[in-house]
């Protein structure tokens, strides 16, 4: 997160840091935490995997000879007499942006060892998570009851629907298993876990507050990638 | 595991003020690109907004709720680099999407 | 009596850290000795008990190590019968009365897929990688073990799943290994039921996998190397295996989306690959769909995977020749950065594949350009290779014969690799044998060399015992000169236009021209198949015959030979973990006592050699 202080070895900053970092024995990251520079590379390589789903969905919509959907009236929603475009998906965004911001004030807090406000915060979290996949089970399920399929859908394209549930649905799976560890780790950290330095439990390694923070990364992430999920699928 | 010393990491958390601040600017782009939809702005106008808000949105939440603003670049170079293998990618996607409408056109409307 | 040799000879031996006194052994050890004090904090490890934590579900990296290395070999012989029946087939038509074209088909995807993916990869990342980066970088275990088991058994379930589709309905997937859509999930192709969906569950539970242990191999290396131990004093082998971990880290995804995706459009009918298709005057449900797209997204991921493949190969093979021919690695930089330059390209070349599959053809320029950079730094590291052998102690045994035989290959097979690389050049001979010979060649036969001399150095490590030279040789000779007589005449076959993965020639004219040729391969490739027979032998044997090996056997430097006990116990290193004060390569250095000093050896037991500042 921030500089540590290393025995014997000379932090410098910028370029020239990340020369000698790396030139250095024992660790290229200095400081970082195991775990923290492993979810670093899942998450580089998870970016791949949605990368890798998004360039499809451009290709596939680019090159489809049907007229593709126009999402703001697909997604729009009929609330008090009036019709409102993407709606949902702005409260959707709202929910998810809200819950990125109470996991990094967790981060902070858990850093300040502060057990209390760090455990809610993670709760808040995942409230916020459940909030996010409940609203796009609606979603998923007022669109199949308007006809949605994967494989059609009465508003143009057959792809329109196959990618939408399959980015969709690949980016709820992400958050479903992030909301189910933040009720873990909410758990482990009221419980007092981190502050102990409790054993995990499928490892010989300390618990410590960092990993609230490795936590963070992985559900910031999931945030980032709705990011994109909202420009490319319903804004675009 | 490692050696990160509690006692350091503790004294150099960071403002409370800064993450507010960065929350409520997503909130912003967010509000920010919803409007792009709410007005319909049409053509480049509107696909260089998405895509403007896109990458500052995504941009603040790497650098602070993510933290990649204060690490160390070796960490930053590492995680950043590999983007490129996937801007050449697009790249080449978006111009065999354009070729394959092309032949599609050709050989299925106009007839060969 | 050290000027005279520095200013001979112009070598310095490459050792660490801060030197006070320009002369040596003058009473300031305590300085000349000082590597930093330790960043990591000492790994626990969890130690099984009982048979099951011990040897099945273990966390001991060597034995995950040793456990990937029998269950890809497994999948790998399978693979080699495989191959053997499609040889019958091609050689000697009707002779295997069973076999029909479904059948042919069916080997052939298997086979493809088997030994690039279940085999080399698995062998080469989970077997080597496991057992040798920890040793090599000095680290107790990998740093996730538990992670590392779960990996193992990840894979142990993909090959169960893969060889499942051998015996569902249908069979397995008869696609050819690229799995192409449309085709893949037709009715007509054989296996377009269960057998594709198998394959595609099992490459994802595959991809998932390996995931877990590349996440391990990659922060083993960056995180975890022992005191001394900097990127550039590692040896060549762990700098191959990183760079293909890398690689896999990134181009699995690929593989994994194009996966899933295929999966939907079997199971859900979805059109993510399928255009409208129009089948004995019916249209079928699919429609609008890209089949190219899955062309980009496997060459995406499978021309990183040809890296994957090849890169530790490269490692390896460095560290060998550097060992037997009892000199330091030619350009130890320059070889670094090859590989890194290489694993870098190659995520800028995959459509080279694809010069027939009727892309935007504009790409043509760019793909073979940057194909043909790439000849580049593989040819740095061809001529490291030999120059590191040149005017070297040669030790003719085994090892160093297998290492000769993969630069022979590897060369052949890169030759004709830029004859692909070319549009023009490759349009022809795309889909002739000329292909087929190219990547046996040069990702078959060269990191399969590789592998065997691997096995006959490290053996010594593992089972504490050497291998039988005789029988080594004769399953070199066997091995070499009978892959030389299977691909050689291949190419031929391929410049006279016979197209690869016809299940018979019918009654074209190659009938004629090709019958006898292929008569003469495959008598080849049974005796060749039969030849690797010879190692299982000679393990079999070794293991309860074998000479002793004892500590260091080959006299070579780098951390794994270095070890308390061999073969090493779990944690590695006993007591203290090592400290390292030079490069592994350091042999025949001028002045020195013997011909090999060890990483481990500090700076004030080598008498006579300047010792660098880094």
């Amino acid at each position: 997160m921030s500089d540590p202080k290393i025995e014997g070895f000379d932090l410098k900053p910028g370029f020239s840091g990340m020369a000698k970092d790396t030139a250095s024995d024992q660790t290229m990251f200095k400081g970082v935490h195991w775990g923290k520079a492993m979810m670093w590379i899942f998450l580089l390589s998870d970016t791949f995997i949605f990368s890798c789903f998004l360039i499809s969905y451009m290709k596939g919509r680019g090159s489809t000879m049907v007229e593709w959907p126009n999402a703001s009236e697909v997604f729009g929603l009929h609330v008090f007499g009036v019709d409102v475009p993407l709606l949902l998906i702005a409260i959707m965004t709202f929910v998810l942006i809200t819950s990125s911001g109470t996991m990094a004030l967790a981060v902070k807090y858990g850093y300040e060892r502060n057990k209390k406000m760090c455990g809610w915060l993670i709760l808040a979290t995942a409230i916020g998570g459940l909030t996010f996949v409940g609203m796009q089970a609606f979603e998923w399920s007022k669109l199949i009851h308007e006809g949605v399929r994967p494989w059609e859908n009465p508003f143009g394209a057959p792809q329109f629907g196959s990618f939408f549930f399959m980015i969709t649905g690949f980016h709820g799976t992400h958050v479903t298993f992030g909301v189910i560890f933040l009720f873990i780790y909410a758990y482990k950290t009221f419980a007092g876990h981190y502050d102990e330095g409790k054993r995990g439990w499928f490892t010989t390694m300390k618990g410590d507050y960092v990993e609230i923070e490795i936590l963070g990364l992985y559900w910031h992430f999931v945030d980032l990638v709705w990011v994109f999920i909202f420009a490319f699928f319903y804004l675009w | 595991m490692n050696n990160n010393n509690e006692k350091e990491q503790q004294s150099t958390t960071h403002k409370i003020g800064i993450y507010l601040w960065i929350w409520g600017l997503l909130f912003v782009l967010s509000f920010f690109s919803y409007m792009v939809d709410w007005y319909q702005f049409q053509g480049m106008l509107r696909w260089s907004l998405i895509l403007f808000f896109m990458f500052l949105k995504a941009g603040l939440i790497m650098a602070f709720f993510m933290h990649l603003f204060w690490e160390r670049y070796a960490l930053v170079n590492v995680l950043l680099w590999p983007m490129t293998a996937i801007a050449c990618f697009i790249f080449l996607m978006v111009s065999e999407f354009k070729y394959t409408v092309f032949t599609r056109f050709f050989y299925f409307v106009v007839g060969g | 009596m050290s000027d005279e040799y520095e200013n001979k000879t112009g070598y310095q031996a490459q050792s660490s850290e801060s030197i006070t006194s320009s002369s040596i052994g003058s009473g300031v050890a305590t300085d000349i000795d000082y590597v930093r004090p330790a960043e990591n904090a000492e790994q626990d490890l969890y130690h099984g008990h009982s048979f099951i934590t011990k040897w099945i579900f273990c966390q001991d990296a060597k034995v995950i190590g040793v456990q990937y290395f029998l269950l890809a070999t497994f999948t790998g012989v399978i693979g080699l019968v495989l191959s053997w029946l499609m040889r019958l087939q091609l050689g000697f038509p009707g002779a295997a009365g069973f076999m029909t074209a479904e059948h042919y088909y069916q080997f052939v995807t298997m086979h493809g897929m088997i030994m690039v993916v279940y085999f080399l990869t698995a062998l080469f990342l989970g077997g080597f990688g496991n057992y040798l980066i920890p040793l090599m970088v000095g680290a107790r275990d990998m740093v996730f073990p538990y992670l590392n088991m779960v990996s193992f058994w990840s894979f142990f379930v993909a090959v169960a799943v893969l060889l499942a589709s051998f015996f569902v309905p249908g069979g397995p997937t008869g696609s050819g290994w690229t799995l192409y859509p449309p085709q893949a999930i037709l009715e007509g192709t054989p296996g377009s039921g269960m057998g594709i969906i198998l394959m595609c569950v099992s490459l994802i539970l595959f991809v998932a996998g390996f995931t877990m242990g590349g996440l391990n191999y990659l922060i083993t290396i960056l995180q975890a190397r022992t005191r001394g131990m900097t990127l550039m004093r590692m040896p060549l082998t762990v700098w191959g295996i990183f760079t293909a971990t890398v690689l896999a880290m990134l181009a699995f995804p690929a593989l994994l989306v194009g996966s899933l995706m295929m999966m939907l459009d079997k199971l859900l009918a979805t059109s993510f690959f399928m255009p409208t298709i129009l089948k004995a005057g019916e249209i079928l449900e699919y429609g609008g769909g890209s089949p190219i797209l899955f062309q980009h997204l496997f060459w995406f991921f499978g021309h990183p995977e040809v890296y994957i493949v090849a890169l530790p190969a490269f490692g390896i093979v460095s560290d060998l020749i550097s060992v037997h021919s009892r000199k330091n690695i030619f350009g130890y930089r320059m070889m670094v950065w090859a590989i890194v330059g290489i694993g870098a390209l190659s995520f800028f070349v995959w459509a080279h594949h694809m010069y027939v599959s009727g892309m935007n053809p504009w790409f043509g320029f760019f793909f073979a350009t940057t194909t043909l950079i790439i000849a580049v730094p593989t040819a740095m590291k061809v001529y490291n290779w030999i120059l590191t052998l040149w005017r070297g102690n040669i030790r003719l045994n085994v090892v160093m014969l297998w290492c000769l035989g993969f630069i022979v290959t590897f060369v052949n097979g890169g030759i004709t690799g830029i004859f692909l690389g070319n549009v023009s050049v490759d349009v022809p001979l795309s889909d002739t044998y000329f292909v087929v010979a190219h990547f046996h060649m040069v990702m078959g036969i060269a990191p399969l060399m590789v592998i065997m001399g691997a096995v006959y150095h490290w053996f010594p490590l593992v089972a504490g015992r050497f291998l039988n030279e005789t029988l080594g040789k004769w399953h070199f000779w066997l091995t070499f000169l009978g892959a030389y007589s299977i691909y050689f005449p291949m190419h031929y076959l391929g410049f006279i236009g016979v197209p690869r993965r016809y299940f018979e020639m019918y009654d074209s004219p190659y009938m004629t021209s090709a019958v006898g040729m292929n008569e003469f391969i495959s008598t080849a490739a049974f005796i060749v198949g039969a030849a690797q027979f010879i190692l299982i032998f000679n393990i079999i044997k070794t293991l309860k015959t074998g000479k002793p090996a004892g500590h260091n056997p080959w006299q070579a430097n780098s951390l794994e030979w270095l070890t308390p006990s061999v073969p090493p116990e779990h944690g590695n290193w006993g007591e203290k973990l090592p400290v390292v004060h030079r490069w592994p390569y350091d042999f025949s250095v001028p002045g020195s006592r013997e011909d090999f000093i060890t990483q481990t050896t500090p700076p004030s037991d080598v008498k006579d050699s300047k010792v660098e500042k880094t």
